[in-house]
């Protein structure tokens, strides 16, 4: 891959090209908030936490999907940036019903971290509080939808990874939910192979190990990646 | 089929439509199919029969004509005389009086119910007067389901003479040359991007037609696919040429059950005559098109979220770049254009481009089609040069408003437009002058409203179809459209305080900005362009924080 330069918050940087505005930034250990992006899955930009600026293009795009171009002027850090990362945290938080003091991933959790980023001290949209279901049909595992934040990790990682398709979306909007199959009970399902990938890459409490109490929830969401880097050697 | 079959064909057609010296046209779209149209294309033929005029008038189903709510529409050509809301037990004292006494039946002619002189050739009247067609033309004129029709009309000789007397690049630099924009509402330069899909090398490319039009209130696309489902397909075929694509899809949206079935129709006549298939006109080019049906989802009528459905995928869009252009349909290179943007390739063809873009204004060349809805005297379907004066579109064409109603504001490109208020009546309609006010052209879409509109009324119903329609995929979209959803419907239920507004203000700039595609960057544009133009009628709902504090102690 020939080197290219870029330019990050008006750092010049070298590099390969090919590779996203989220990897040049991780490896020159340039900030960047993400959550539905996990190493290992294809990137959707979906949670619009990694917005950029980008010198000639009109509008803001995600570095998690945007490959480096050579010269590229970027920008991580402007105001506009911060302000609408806050907005993005503030409605995921006001989307659902995210109580971190009763939540098994409390002070490990993606969202949380999100939050403290951006310096949220409280959030000045009405909470919509939708009613959501908790699924425990699960022998071992919990999908509580009051914490999802529609990252569809566990989507990707299900179909992508262990390739078995168990978890999908239904509806639009803000009724998006994620369901097991042809939404039934998780613990009913034909496809799943309860491998627990979809726990470790969930950022949030939406889907844990019921061995777990408030705040005793450990994630390991590296492991996707490693565990793809391992399959690529195998081949 | 090959060249010299198609110009016979051509030729044996044309003189069998020549030989009758009249025609009557029985409008047959949704609208007219809806009020019993169909019976009067019957008794239309039993009576020409009965009146022994078989070999002199020939009658035929038709497109559009234009005027949905006057339907069902009777058209006798060559005189242009259209008789409208045709009961079929009336259709027999009609013909008579039309062929036998050469008397036009006064009190059935168009608008008779409201203009004081209604015209005996509908081409005379104001609402046709205005009108330039382009796309339109054979809509209204020739039979849709028959190809043979078509090609007496001219059809598939622009196809025929792209792939035989042009190189790929020349029909791209012609298209270019007539500076034709994507009419599906972003106004992307035609040919810039038919070139960009030229580009790319790839042993397989594909042509896709946007046919997915969802916005509430607009009937263009399914007009132009009910009243001449070829003229999209020739231009799709010249675009599989000139790109070099050997297949193409048809997105149609599935509630246009009738748009569907004569597509389907043409297609088959197309296949039938050898204009779709293998080495097509003895040439080397080989081109396929299928319909996918669309399920619903106005989202689905974003590119890349179309480029899903027909994969057979959940339709969400996708980021851009890569553009379609470049990894679209199942990672391949892809065209994808609306409707209205392959009806006006034939004409381009045939005529040179240098002669489309004498229409219109510099930056918008061509005419454009406009679904007039709401209140207004005569709504329907019309055509005009890009650059007509709304006040023309509404005052003119449109009649103005109903009863003593007056003038409030149109609304421009459905959910994703603005509302342009009365002092910008005199405003082109071209899509740069559209932008410049807050709205977008869109793909056609023009709703009239009278004083008796409520603004912040209008922008929380739009915010609702858009939060309905979100299709959840990012953040800004899914939640921003029901906050601002929301915080509209209490200023409209008279709770809403300047802090609304102001929060308002910040989410609509926000979802207009990180959303991921169109429809979020989209979906503030009519809260934004009332807040803008009508910042008043928001004012005056507004309570202060205390009242309100007041009203709830006291419940």
């Amino acid at each position: 891959m020939p080197v290219i330069t870029v330019y990050i918050n008006g750092q010049k940087i070298s590099t390969e090209s090919g590779v996203t505005i989220l990897e040049v930034c991780k490896a020159n250990n340039i900030p960047m908030l993400t959550l539905c992006h996990l190493k290992g899955l294809h990137d959707i930009g979906a949670c619009r936490l990694c917005l950029v600026e980008i010198e000639g293009v009109n509008r803001l795009l995600s570095g998690c999907t945007t490959q480096v171009a050579d010269n590229m002027m970027i920008r991580t850090d402007t105001d506009r940036i911060k302000r609408y990362q806050r907005i993005t945290v503030e409605l995921f938080f006001a989307e659902r019903n995210h109580v971190c003091a009763v939540c098994v991933a409390n002070g490990n959790c993606e969202l949380q971290q999100a939050g403290y980023a951006v310096g949220l001290d409280h959030i000045r949209y009405p909470f919509l509080y939708p009613e959501c279901n908790v699924d425990t049909s699960h022998p071992w595992f919990v999908m509580d939808h009051n914490r999802c934040i529609m990252c569809t990790r566990c989507v990707r990682v299900c179909t992508q990874v262990e390739g078995a398709g168990n978890w999908g979306v239904m509806n639009r909007g803000h009724d998006v939910r994620i369901i097991s199959d042809f939404n039934t009970p998780w613990g009913e399902s034909s496809t799943c192979t309860d491998c627990g990938k979809c726990v470790h890459a969930c950022p949030t409490g939406a889907i844990w190990p019921k061995a777990v109490a408030q705040g005793q929830l450990t994630k390991y969401p590296e492991m996707i990646g490693e565990l793809v880097e391992k399959r690529k050697l195998l081949q | 089929m090959n060249r010299q079959e198609l110009t016979v064909m051509a030729d044996q057609a044309k003189t069998k439509h020549h030989h009758f010296s009249k025609k009557v046209c029985v409008c047959c779209g949704t609208s007219c199919m809806a009020s019993n149209a169909e019976k009067v294309l019957e008794q239309v033929q039993q009576n020409i029969d009965a009146l022994g005029l078989k070999d002199e008038v020939e009658a035929n189903l038709t497109g559009c004509m234009g005027l949905c709510n006057q339907g069902p529409l009777v058209k006798v050509l060559p005189d242009h005389t259209i008789y409208q809301k045709v009961e079929p037990e009336e259709v027999g004292d009609l013909l008579k009086a039309q062929f036998v006494d050469k008397q036009p039946k006064k009190d059935k002619l168009l608008f008779a119910d409201t203009r004081p002189e209604p015209f005996v050739n509908a081409n005379d009247d104001p609402f046709f007067k205005k009108q330039h067609k382009i796309i339109l033309k054979n809509c209204g004129v020739i039979n849709p389901e028959d190809i043979e029709e078509y090609i007496a009309y001219d059809g598939y000789k622009a196809f025929d003479k792209a792939l035989n007397s042009m190189m790929p690049e020349d029909v791209i630099a012609e298209i270019k040359h007539s500076r034709l924009r994507g009419r599906g509402g972003a106004g992307y330069p035609t040919g810039m991007k038919w070139e960009t899909v030229y580009k790319y090398v790839n042993n397989q490319k594909y042509v896709v037609c946007n046919g997915d039009e969802g916005d509430p209130g607009a009937f263009m696309n399914r007009s132009v696919l009910e009243g001449n489902p070829h003229s999209v397909l020739e231009g799709m075929m010249i675009a599989g040429y000139a790109v070099g694509a050997s297949r193409g899809y048809a997105y149609i949206r599935g509630e246009y059950r009738l748009a569907i079935k004569r597509f389907e129709t043409a297609l088959k006549q197309a296949k039938k005559l050898g204009l779709l298939g293998k080495n097509i006109l003895g040439s080397n080019f080989s081109f396929e098109v299928e319909i996918r049906i669309g399920a619903g989802a106005f989202v689905c009528g974003e590119e890349t979220a179309l480029i899903a459905s027909i994969e057979g995928k959940r339709g969400t869009p996708s980021p851009r770049p890569p553009y379609p252009a470049e990894c679209g349909l199942w990672g391949k290179p892809t065209l994808i254009n609306n409707v209205e943007t392959y009806a006006n390739i034939a004409p381009i063809i045939l005529n040179g481009g240098e002669w489309f873009s004498e229409t219109g204004t510099a930056k918008s060349a061509g005419t454009k089609v406009f679904a007039l809805a709401g209140k207004i005297k005569y709504s329907g379907l019309i055509e005009v040069p890009m650059g007509t004066s709304l006040r023309e579109i509404v005052f003119d064409i449109g009649g103005g408003i109903p009863g003593d109603g007056e003038f409030k504001a149109a609304q421009t490109g459905g959910p994703s437009g603005g509302c342009i208020p009365e002092q910008h009546l005199d405003v082109g309609m071209d899509y740069e002058s559209l932008m410049s006010l807050g709205s977008i052209m869109g793909s056609g879409g023009l709703i009239v409203m009278d004083k008796s509109s409520d603004m912040v009324d209008v922008a929380r119903f739009f915010m609702e179809f858009c939060m309905d329609e979100s299709c959840g995929k990012c953040a800004p979209c899914r939640v921003g459209t029901r906050m601002m959803h929301d915080l509209l419907q209490r200023i409209v239920d008279g709770k809403g305080t300047q802090h609304d507004v102001d929060r308002l203000q910040e989410l609509a700039v926000y979802v207009k900005e990180a959303s991921l595609c169109g429809l979020g960057g989209s979906a503030p544009n009519p809260l934004l362009s009332t807040l803008r133009h009508f910042p008043e009628e928001y004012a005056n709902r507004l309570v202060s924080p205390e009242v309100l504090i007041h009203q709830h102690l006291e419940l």
